[in-house]
């Protein structure tokens, strides 16, 4: 089928972006905590194959930078310093996958230092930043979206299951979180949270807000079609062979619900890092100095900053890749045959 | 002889409840009475709406009337807890008259057999297996498709599996609500004599339950006509079609196809 | 007809209510108050924290305190800024309509491009017009509205053609009403964009998918067949038909507009609801947040109901749905 092997492609494409950030360590050349304060704000250096002299090279490298006299912002490339780029070289310690200390990283320059992505007001590099934030905010997305769906999918199925007044009840509690704009709420249940706590704390914290605001969509979803898979005639076969409500539910109602979930997840996620970035970006969401998407972009807001110091702007564009993976994927996964019938699901990216 | 299924008033409402407002009622069936013996078959005929397929739910105990008495082998069925109806109910076996909807699409032909044996927690594993392979055969399935996904099967070849399943526990009583209702002409022939055919040999009582008076009469000896929830003719096949008293019964003999050199109705058994 | 909207209404007016103790829920679960950083000033005595909090019933049950702030709501005052020492309702009130001013906007604007384009697309299905819009909506639905936004504001600064923030220019006052129009719109031009170009795929795939539907219908066939020219074809026939999605669709687009516009505000220094509630969660003012909170539940409420009376005026079969209750 065209669609699984699309859905496929999609799912590779996603697993080597989850891939690259869950490997932040060996991606990234430097220990993103770890501040140059003699090199704040440091420009992104530019690789280079051919020297002043003309002559190519075939390892890239970049040259020192030097301060251009007169100004204390503003930097030249000093051609007379050439540091090639190595690979596979060992640097700073790091725990690959959380467990293993490792210290092997993709690439470096040795004792001198490389900032390809450049350095933020306290010298970190932000490459390293963006790679390692890049593993806050997708887990605090992937885990809220994992939760959503799981409370969603409960309350659905018990709703539409049951019906009677817990359907009435749990409906309408759902339509109150569907009448607040997505944001209020997000602000509105943090606002109510303690605001300053560990960094830990801080993630868990946001993590169990963002899921809290979103389960009433796949709720409804999971309700309809637990309501019409009840009605089935192989669900009522099955009662006549002595079935109880627990079985019903688990082999053949809640079945159904599957592919409804999986297309949720595919739209959830994005939204959720994207809730995330915002929380951080407005300092509401995991503090200094662990980095996130959302809070290496909070300097922006300082208008000197801002008109500056444009590779800060870079982790903006950090979600476009991914965001683009889960968008194909939930096309992908929506595919129908008849080219006509284009589905409405997609309505849950509005949230 | 003490009939097997004995239904005495049976009477089911419907109501619709909404948040504010009268609730909405419904009367679906208004004090239906027959009985049916031992190894017989009664056949219930009637249009849209005229509530067959409410009775046919609730002699399989998977509604409860909402007042009358249900009577199977002396216990009153209407009047019994939840826990004495799930151990009744695989003796009482309903066959629908959609086959793609009664079998789970996501199911193999074997899974589907074998459920109620699962379900009800007798015999092994193999036990079953041989079990579920003796009873497609009968059926008229050849065992060999088990493990193909259900959507694989044909209209008519999928109410031979819905009838194998009804059979794995050995029901008494075999309800068939439209069950041929949804298949070409020659299918329905084919399954209707493996119907006949079964009961003979196994001695089940039929309900067979249908809007086309002259299957019927191919298929039942006593026929009860309905008609918004009553019933409004009871008696012989043979008397209702030859002379139908009630106005009802005459239009769903009207409605049937005749072809002009044909003797009409063919009544033969 | 005015059965259908009176229950409207009133299924709007149980929903704000439930949010408003929704709201109030929360605040119980919240460890901490305003007066938490004066605590930690040693200058201030514990008695004053004592009187202050019991002048603003933080110490009562939360019962006593719902219903005295549903009192303070009838008179119009929504409760009380700690950090403002003023009643809530006023200082919302101005913000919000900066905020509606903007919301507005961008929604009008949105779906004056989306419709066109959803249209077009509809009618090109497959074709060249539907592969650019959709490659398009694609390309601007990756790009997070913060980057956007943040966009927006690089491109303000670099070129000098737009403000980069805030409402007004500094000598508003001083111009004529003109001016002041032009000025007034030159400031909101850059948060209007941000907003428009982050709900503007969506609603251009769903139009899109809305009336693709629509168009393969038979009666559109038939009054093609009878020579009615294709702009009235599109948009007397087929629009109004395919009205249905689309119209839950315009409710939901409103909420969405305000959670966007909450960030663009305050990412533009737009003195809406946005940065003025952000100031109020720092701070911990409750009731500010909750009013806030109230307020958007309030906008989106009114625009799902406008929507559901666009629909009734619309869709005939609502018409005679409701009629028949």
């Amino acid at each position: 089928m065209i669609r699984r092997r699309k859905v496929a492609f999609w799912l590779l494409v996603l697993g080597a972006l989850h891939g690259i950030v869950l490997c932040a360590g060996f991606f990234a050349p430097y220990d993103p905590v770890e501040q140059d304060r003699k090199n704040p704000y440091l420009p992104p250096m530019r690789l280079h194959f051919m020297d002043a002299r003309g002559h190519l090279h075939v390892r890239p490298f970049v040259y020192g930078l030097q301060l251009r006299p007169g100004t204390y912002d503003q930097y030249v490339e000093d051609t007379t310093q050439l540091h090639p780029l190595k690979f596979f070289v060992a640097g700073d310690r790091y725990r690959l996958l959380g467990f293993f200390p490792v210290r092997l990283h993709l690439f470096g320059t040795g004792n001198e230092r490389i900032y390809l992505a450049g350095t933020d007001a306290f010298g970190r590099d932000q490459l390293s930043r963006l790679l390692f934030g890049g593993q806050i905010s997708l887990l605090a997305g992937l885990l809220g979206a994992g939760f959503t769906l799981l409370i969603g999918w409960c309350i659905g199925a018990v709703a539409g299951y049951y019906g009677g007044w817990r359907d009435d009840v749990l409906m309408r509690v759902a339509e109150l979180f569907l009448a607040l704009p997505w944001l209020y709420l997000l602000f509105a249940i943090r606002a109510f949270l303690p605001l300053t706590v560990n960094p830990l704390q801080a993630f868990f914290l946001i993590v169990a807000v963002i899921a809290a605001v979103g389960w009433a969509r796949p709720a409804r979803l999971v309700r309809g079609i637990v309501l019409s898979a009840k009605e089935r005639d192989f669900v009522r076969a099955a009662r006549g062979f002595g079935a109880s409500n627990f079985y019903l539910l688990r082999r053949h109602i809640l079945p159904e619900t599957s592919s409804v979930l999986l297309t949720q997840a595919a739209i959830l996620i994005p939204q959720y890092v994207l809730a995330e970035m915002t929380l951080s970006f407005l300092g509401l969401g995991v503090p200094e100095p662990v980095p996130s998407w959302g809070n290496l972009l909070s300097n922006l807001q300082q208008y000197s900053v801002l008109v500056s110091y444009w590779w800060i702007y870079l982790p903006a564009f950090a979600m476009v890749p991914f965001f683009l993976g889960y968008l194909g994927l939930a096309s992908a996964l929506q595919e129908r045959p008849n080219a006509y019938k284009i589905e409405r699901k997609s309505l849950g990216s509005l949230a | 002889m003490e009939p097997i299924l004995k239904v005495e008033n049976l009477t089911k409402r419907y109501a619709k409840r909404n948040f504010v407002g009268t609730p909405q009622e419904f009367l679906a069936l208004d004090g239906v009475s027959f009985s049916v013996s031992a190894g017989a078959t009664l056949a219930i005929v009637g249009e849209s709406g005229s509530g067959k397929s409410t009775l046919a739910s609730c002699v399989a105990c998977l509604e409860t009337p909402t007042a009358g008495n249900l009577w199977f082998e002396r216990r009153n069925l209407a009047q019994s807890a939840e826990s004495d109806l799930r151990k009744i109910r695989p003796q009482i076996q309903l066959i629908f008259s959609d086959p793609a909807s009664s079998l789970n699409p996501r199911w193999t032909i074997l899974e589907i057999v074998v459920e109620p044996l699962v379900l009800q927690g007798k015999l092994g594993r193999k036990e079953r297996k041989m079990r579920a392979f003796s009873l497609l055969e009968r059926v008229g399935l050849s065992a060999d498709m088990a493990g193909r996904p259900a959507t694989e099967l044909s209209g008519g070849q999928r109410q031979r599996l819905a009838i194998a399943r009804a059979l794995t526990l050995d029901p008494k009583l075999l309800i068939l609500d439209e069950a041929l209702s949804a298949l070409d002409c020659s299918v329905q022939a084919q399954i209707a004599n493996l119907l006949l055919e079964l009961q003979s040999s196994l001695g089940m009582t039929f309900l067979f339950i249908t809007h086309d008076l002259t299957m019927a009469a191919h298929m039942a000896d006593e026929i009860v006509v309905m008609s918004q929830g009553r019933i409004i003719e009871h008696g012989p096949s043979s008397n209702i079609l030859r002379n139908p008293s009630h106005e009802a019964t005459k239009q769903l003999l009207a409605s049937l196809p005749q072809l002009p050199h044909t003797p009409w109705p063919a009544t033969q058994r | 007809m005015m059965r259908y909207f009176l229950r409207r209404l009133a299924h709007a007016f149980l929903l704000v209510i439930g949010v408003s103790v929704l709201a109030f829920l929360f605040t119980t679960l919240a460890p901490g108050n305003y007066f938490d950083e004066m605590r930690l000033n040693p200058q201030i005595a514990p008695e004053t924290l004592a009187a202050l909090r019991a002048q603003y019933q933080l110490d009562r049950p939360l019962p006593i305190r719902y219903t005295s702030w549903v009192n303070s709501v009838l008179h119009g005052q929504m409760g009380f800024s700690f950090a403002y020492n003023a009643p809530v309702a006023p200082l919302l009130l101005v913000r919000a309509k900066n905020t509606l001013l903007l919301t507005i906007t961008a929604t009008l604007l949105a779906w004056a491009i989306a419709l066109p384009l959803g249209v077009w697309s509809a009618e090109y299905l497959g074709r060249f017009p539907d592969r650019v819009i959709s490659w398009s909506t694609a390309a601007l639905l990756v790009i997070p509205d913060l980057a956007l936004a943040l966009g927006l504001l690089v491109l303000a600064v670099r070129t000098r053609w737009f403000p980069t923030g805030g409402m007004a220019s500094v000598d508003f006052e001083s111009l004529s009403s003109l001016n002041k129009i032009r000025d007034l719109a030159l400031h909101m031009t850059l948060p209007v964009t941000a907003l428009v170009l982050s709900t503007l795929p969506v609603l251009v795939r769903h139009v899109r998918a809305a009336v693709a539907e629509v168009l393969h219908a038979p009666f559109l066939l038939a009054a093609k067949g009878h020579g009615i020219p294709r702009f009235t074809l599109l948009y007397r026939f087929a629009l109004p038909a395919a009205a249905n999605p689309l119209i839950s669709l315009f409710g939901f687009s409103i909420g969405a507009l305000l959670s966007g516009s909450l960030l663009i505000e305050v990412v533009m220094s737009w003195p809406g609801l946005g940065p003025f509630l952000l100031e109020a969660i720092l701070a911990r003012d409750i009731y500010v947040v909750i009013g806030g909170v109230l307020f958007s539940t309030i906008f989106l409420a009114a625009g799902n109901v406008l929507a559901d009376i666009l629909l009734y005026w619309l869709d005939p079969r609502i018409r005679t749905e409701s009629a028949s209750r």
